[in-house]
């Protein structure tokens, strides 16, 4: 092993050798299991079977939406619109599998964002708080290299935990749902409109957009705990921001300049899905504000990291 | 010694904020010595420490380790030394062994090996699968002490590695450090605030007031010769002057009822003797303290919370 995964692995022992980090899994496994059991006992998701005949099927539906009621509630009622777009594409309409039980829990990054912020906030402040930092940097490694190791170690929590996330909801989907093949083209709805996609395709671009979101929440927490030393501080500091994140858009949004905060940034769906929240805001400005935002926030952990002494308290 | 120096300290000094807190440590402590930093609480013992190990940045002057500057040479400085700074402080919610492994992964060349032969010198077999939140003061002290061999240091730093122990544990700590500086030619530092702790299993010792060393002494004449002040009440005074001079040869000098003189404990009896055969009646011989004590506690006294 090269010096610098024994210091990425060190990070991972410490991080799984604590009880916090496996509840934060089981929290996790334990909310996956409980949306599929809510959606398989009281939930809408398994509302109908569509056999040869679907094409009545679906028009039946239609046909009691539309009983009493106007003509512009039609037009607009997603139940017909949807209905609609499988009838003219000619689309049989696919149970609800495993696919989109994994799509559908892609809302659950929320919390893995904040299970990424707890950890980011921990690996460097807990060593502070523990005392432990005065023997991990006596060692003949330079501190930029631990710093990095850190980082790397709070990127590869973020990646496992969404890995599991998503291996997790396919298992218990397949069990609760069952599957529809290997990559079923799934119907999705895209700005007040409906398409098709792959299962693959769309997984990997809702938790791909999620991933960067997770990283520069990982990233700000990380930098807070560089420079405070303060776990709690950078957990509270980053989950406020998380929260109110849209309440300070909303708040500066007059302002020309609002559309370069963070949190205007970090939801890159925006772009696929939607209208983009400030106007004149483009994919490629929005990739470029969290590149530098990124940066700043890198280098001040380390230039805290590696400048500052390490005194008593 | 013409050892080159394990460790050199030259002109050290720290400020922190407008607060000068080393005003210029010089010293150096060569391989094979066990040299004791003695001073108060607050005299600026960890703060050195800090500094030679390069969690602290240097305010001016230097230390060299085997050669290497910590201050330009930072990995080939810190190769050498293995270091307690402050509390022993472990992993708490890791077994004693996974702390070692930890440490061990981050040099290189450290075999599974080495670690049970460290393990065993401090005497944690039976604890060190436990995990180390559950260990005492004295066995983290240990675990401390072990993570710091593991790499067969030329330099041992251990801040105050005597806190918290019993007599029992101080003792063995004095046994290792002793054989590792014998043995291994090691360069031991070991600081403390109290002599009585660190006397018996140091070479040297150098005490620290308020950020200045005020002395340096060789510990070897005081434990092994001993020579202490004593002071003599006796009647008439100034025959008791002479028969001293006169008979055994010493030096003593007159004090108001007293006679003082420094010499050695196995002397004590034979000066009695001395004095009662001459017709001189003694009243009491006191014995002072030793001159390192004595300046010590003088120091003591004197470290003021600035
Ligand atoms: N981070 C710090 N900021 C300001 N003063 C400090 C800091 N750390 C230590 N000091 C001061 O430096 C002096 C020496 O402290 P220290 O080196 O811990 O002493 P010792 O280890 O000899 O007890 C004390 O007066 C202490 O108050
Ligand atoms: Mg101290």
């Amino acid at each position: 092993m090269s010096n610098f995964f024994k210091l990425v692995y060190n990070e991972q022992v410490k991080l799984y050798a604590r009880k916090s980090t496996w509840i934060m899994f089981g929290i996790l496994a334990a909310i996956i299991l409980g949306v599929a059991i809510l959606g398989k006992t009281v939930g809408n998701v398994d509302e109908a079977q569509y056999g040869d005949d679907w094409r009545q099927q679906l028009e039946q539906e239609n046909a009691e939406i539309a009983e009493g009621s106007s003509e512009e509630e039609v037009a607009n009622h997603w139940g017909i619109q949807e209905n609609n777009y499988y009838l003219d594409n000619d689309i049989k309409p696919l149970e609800y599998d495993a696919w989109q039980f994994v799509v559908e829990n892609v809302m659950l990054s929320a919390l893995l964002s904040l299970f990424t912020i707890i950890v980011a906030a921990g690996i460097i402040a807990h060593e502070f708080r523990w005392g432990t930092v005065k023997l991990l940097l006596i060692r003949p490694v330079a501190r930029t290299k631990i710093l990095f190791a850190k980082y790397a170690s709070v990127l590869l929590f973020a990646f496992t935990s969404l890995v599991f996330l998503l291996v997790f909801s396919w298992i218990t989907g397949a069990i609760f749902f069952g599957v529809n093949g290997a990559n079923p083209l799934l119907v999705i709805q895209n700005q007040n409109e409906y398409t098709q996609i792959a299962a693959w395709a769309e997984m990997g671009r809702s938790y791909g957009l999620q991933l960067i979101n997770l990283v520069m929440m990982a990233t700000f927490a990380f930098m807070i705990s560089s420079i405070f030393r303060n776990s709690g501080l950078a957990i509270g500091f980053a989950i406020f921001l998380m929260m109110a994140g849209n309440s300070i858009i909303g708040f500066f949004m007059q302002y020309d300049w609002a559309k370069y905060i963070l949190f205007a940034n970090t939801n890159l769906e925006q772009y696929f899905r939607g209208t983009p929240l400030i106007e004149g805001m483009t994919l490629s400005f929005s990739i470029g504000v969290l590149i530098v935002y990124y940066v700043i926030f890198m280098v001040l952990s380390w230039l805290f990291f590696t400048k500052r002494d390490v005194a008593g308290h | 010694m013409a050892a080159e120096p394990a460790m050199k300290l030259i002109d050290l000094k720290k400020d922190i904020g407008k607060k000068q807190i080393i005003k210029g440590l010089t010293f150096d402590i060569n391989p094979g010595e066990v040299f004791g930093f003695l001073g108060p609480n607050g005299a600026g013992k960890t703060t050195t420490i800090r500094m030679m190990v390069g969690l602290m940045k240097i305010s001016e002057g230097d230390v060299v380790i085997k050669g290497s500057s910590i201050k330009s040479n930072y990995k080939d400085a810190i190769r050498h030394v293995g270091a307690i700074v402050e509390n022993p402080e472990m992993y708490p919610f890791m077994s004693g062994w996974k702390n070692l492994l930890h440490y061990a992964r981050m040099m290189s060349g450290i075999t599974e090996e080495r670690i049970k032969e460290v393990v065993s010198l401090v005497g944690l077999e039976k604890a060190i699968h436990e995990k180390a939140g559950r260990y005492s003061l004295g066995m983290r002290q240990r675990l401390g002490i072990a993570q710091a061999l593991l790499h067969r240091p030329s330099v041992l730093i251990l801040d105050e590695p005597t806190n918290g122990l019993d007599p029992h544990g101080i003792r063995e700590i004095r046994q290792y450090i002793r054989s590792l500086a014998e043995k291994e030619n090691v360069a031991v530092i070991v600081s403390s605030h109290l002599l009585s702790e660190i006397e018996m299993m140091c070479d040297r010792i150098g005490i620290i007031k308020n950020g200045e060393l005020v002395a340096i002494e060789t510990v070897k004449g005081l434990t092994k010769t001993d020579e202490d002040l004593i002071h003599i009440e006796a009647v008439p005074l100034d025959r008791a002057n002479e028969l001293l001079r006169q008979t055994l040869q010493l030096e003593p000098t007159v004090e108001e009822e007293n006679i003082k003189l420094t010499v050695k404990r196995e002397e004590i009896p034979s000066i009695v003797k001395c004095l009662v055969e001459g017709q001189v009646d003694v009243f009491g011989v006191q014995v002072q303290r030793s001159t390192l004590e004595d300046k010590f506690l003088d120091v003591i006294g004197e470290n003021a919370i600035e």
